[in-house]
């Protein structure tokens, strides 16, 4: 059973998810909420970042890929960096906190914890069997 | 009482490489499951070094005598 695997992250659950924007130092709402655009248009989102001078971020369930998707005006990105490294940012952040919760459900602790040059997060997590 | 490790490696893009070292357990199985069904699909899977350590099993019939 020994393998190694790669999974490509995506915004499957909304706790984790909820927790992310939270570690970004966002303040997510959950439930169905208008996500406002240009001149006052707004779209509605199963989450959504309420941003002071407009721009909010939604975040819409898609059923049929089974994850969340970002829905924002563009034209009105208030963020620090791009949208592209912003998304990148936040997957990282829900894979992080998924892998830390599901291992200690499934009773592993963690043993390491670094942060590598390249921006990657090491974790190593174990668990004694008997 | 053996030791169960997994290392992960966290993307900067998201992207979650996972490694079981030493011997996996079911522990490590459904760890690895619980977490797939929270990320995504599974990209890409390869054995690693431990698991062509297969513990050799041997059988052989032996034909019944009858005195």
């Amino acid at each position: 059973m020994s393998h190694f695997s790669t999974v490509k992250t995506e915004l499957r659950q909304i706790e984790p998810l909820v927790q992310a924007l939270e570690d970004l130092g966002l303040a997510p709402e959950k439930g169905q909420r208008p996500v406002r655009g240009y001149r006052g248009q707004t779209v509605t989102a199963d989450l959504a970042v309420t941003m002071d001078q407009g721009g909010d971020l939604g975040f819409r369930w898609n059923a049929s890929t089974g994850a969340f998707e970002l829905v924002t005006d563009l034209d009105l990105w208030k963020q620090r960096i791009p949208v592209e490294r912003f998304l990148a940012q936040l997957t990282q952040r829900y894979a992080l906190n998924t892998v830390l919760a599901a291992s200690l459900r499934e009773g592993f602790q963690v043993a390491e914890q670094t942060n590598a040059q390249d921006g990657s997060i090491e974790l190593v997590v174990t668990r004694w069997d008997a | 009482m053996p030791q169960r490790t997994l290392r992960f490696t966290i993307r900067p893009d998201g992207r979650v490489e996972e490694r079981v070292e030493g011997v996996a357990g079911e522990a490590c199985q459904q760890l690895t499951e619980s977490l797939e069904a929270a990320l995504g699909t599974v990209e890409r899977q390869e054995p690693t070094g431990e698991a062509f350590l297969q513990p050799e099993v041997q059988s052989q019939t032996l034909p019944a005598h009858l005195h």
